[in-house]
């Protein structure tokens, strides 16, 4: 149904590594590499699934992705689309009623007043809050919490959407409710990049796996060739463990 | 879309912005007009100038050079200007001086200190000194994140210029040959500034004046110039 290689190309990543350097004790740094070399190209309605061990620079690959890290080695073309790293609850305001989180949270994702004015009833009615919605924000549960930041991020639609673990927030109807959504943003279309350590969501959301193991490219395809692999690795290294 | 987060989040805390500094000059009223016995209107209103004028200044600085070190979430999030934290931070703090300063022209009406001609100057004094503060506060905002140790040494310097610029002393008082080193203190300039405008009716000196407007000018310029240089860095270093 879809086929990448005649798809515009929206993001571009060649031999991308990235430093920091980390205070480690009295006027004492230490280098550390998050990312040594990843390349790989974004397409048009793409969604690329990016798995990978704890601290193999998955976040920080998104980082990049999203423009708010710039790599300190190799280059990362951005070919004029609009990303944004799906943050929950991004600048969430304790003090403000949740209708005014709802419009701060959006205004910084990136997005005009207008247009998030706009989107208003829809992310009240998927939060499910209801008459909640205009109290402040510190009465609310973390649940509650939770939800509203779901609802915000996912109705605000960017060129490119990048997904950092954020499923399974809420409870078990809510998390029904956001993977459907999530589903229905694949098929429509959407270009996405998730991070997960979700196999089966990523088997059933992505058509193309990315494998990166302490920085680099492990492996890259297709999910029903990389998600097995993947799988047997962790167990294996579980095992030796 | 800042003004609207700073619009928000500004009502909540509003009383406290005049209460806080009303509390404080209280408490050096307490301090000077009674317990030292200075009671005379003139004193009264002498320390209230600068104290208000040192307040704005010292307030801005505090509150500005965390800005960016205290927003790491959003910045790991968004790609986002960084100059907007510590602008936010001395927009708040504008709109809090401000109240407060109506409420010191008011006082000093009240006391007999009339309105005179040379208020004109005052719009000027107050844009030399936002100048000041903005080159000031942008310049330890954009340090702090690589070297937060930087926050301790504002503060002991904050509390030594407060020492050094003749807020609860007159500045007359300190030898002759001390005094052009005295008024290299920028904020001692400008609190002598104010005072001999609202409390004297009388010109300030503007050679001096000028000269802090200059630097100050340049000041920002480097500061935002830095901001935007090491854009990419603060994500870097603002790691959790």
């Amino acid at each position: 149904m879809k086929s990448p290689g005649q798809r515009r190309k929206l993001i571009s990543l060649d031999r991308a590594g990235l430093v920091y350097r980390r205070r480690t004790g009295f006027l004492r740094t230490s280098r550390f590499e998050a990312l040594t070399d990843v390349s790989l190209e974004l397409h048009e309605g793409e969604s690329l699934g990016i798995v990978g061990r704890n601290g193999s620079g998955k976040s920080t690959l998104m980082k990049i992705l999203a423009g708010i890290l710039r790599p300190s080695r190799g280059c990362v073309v951005n070919h004029g689309c609009s990303v944004a790293l799906l943050t929950l609850q991004l600048g969430f305001d304790p003090n403000l009623s949740g209708r005014q989180n709802i419009l701060m949270s959006g205004m910084l994702l990136g997005f005009r007043l207008k247009y998030v004015k706009s989107f208003m009833d829809l992310i009240i009615e998927f939060s499910g809050l209801g008459s909640a919605i205009d109290n402040p924000l510190h009465t609310y549960s973390t649940g509650m919490k939770a939800r509203l930041g779901f609802s915000v991020a996912f109705h605000l639609d960017p060129d490119v959407l990048l997904v950092d673990e954020v499923f399974g927030v809420g409870d078990a109807n809510f998390k029904q409710k956001s993977q459907k959504v999530m589903e229905e943003k694949v098929k429509s279309d959407k270009t996405i990049v998730m991070v997960s350590h979700s196999l089966p969501l990523l088997q059933r959301l992505c058509d193309r796996i990315l494998w990166i193991e302490r920085g680099q490219t492990h492996r890259s395809g297709d999910p029903g060739e990389i998600l097995p692999a993947y799988r047997e690795h962790l167990q294996r290294s579980n095992g030796a463990a | 879309m800042n003004l609207k987060s700073e619009a928000s989040r500004t009502y909540l805390s509003f009383l406290w912005w005049i209460l806080e500094p009303v509390m404080t000059m209280s408490v050096f009223y307490v301090v000077f007009g009674v317990l030292l016995n200075r009671r005379t209107d003139d004193f009264i209103a002498f320390l209230l100038v600068g104290l208000v004028i040192w307040q704005w200044f010292s307030n801005t600085i505090s509150h500005g050079m965390s800005a960016i070190q205290h927003n790491s979430r959003l910045i790991l999030s968004v790609d986002i200007p960084k100059e907007i934290f510590p602008v936010i931070e001395i927009l708040m703090d504008v709109v809090k001086f401000g109240l407060v300063l109506i409420l010191l022209l008011g006082f000093l009406w009240l006391f007999g200190f009339p309105v005179n001609p040379q208020y004109l100057a005052l719009p000027a004094l107050l844009g030399i000194q936002f100048m000041l503060i903005c080159a000031i506060t942008l310049l330890i905002a954009a340090t702090v994140p690589f070297f937060p140790d930087v926050k301790f040494l504002v503060t002991v310097l904050l509390q030594l210029t407060f020492f050094l610029s003749g807020i609860f002393y007159d500045p007359s008082s300190i030898p002759i040959e001390y005094q052009p080193y005295f008024f290299m203190n920028p904020m001692a300039l400008l609190i002598e500034s104010y005072r001999l405008v609202l409390l004297e009716a009388q010109s300030p000196d503007w050679a001096r004046l000028a000269i802090v407007a200059g630097a100050s000018f340049f000041g920002v310029l480097v500061s935002l110039g830095l901001l935007k240089k090491l854009h990419y860095a603060y994500p870097r270093v603002l790691q959790p």
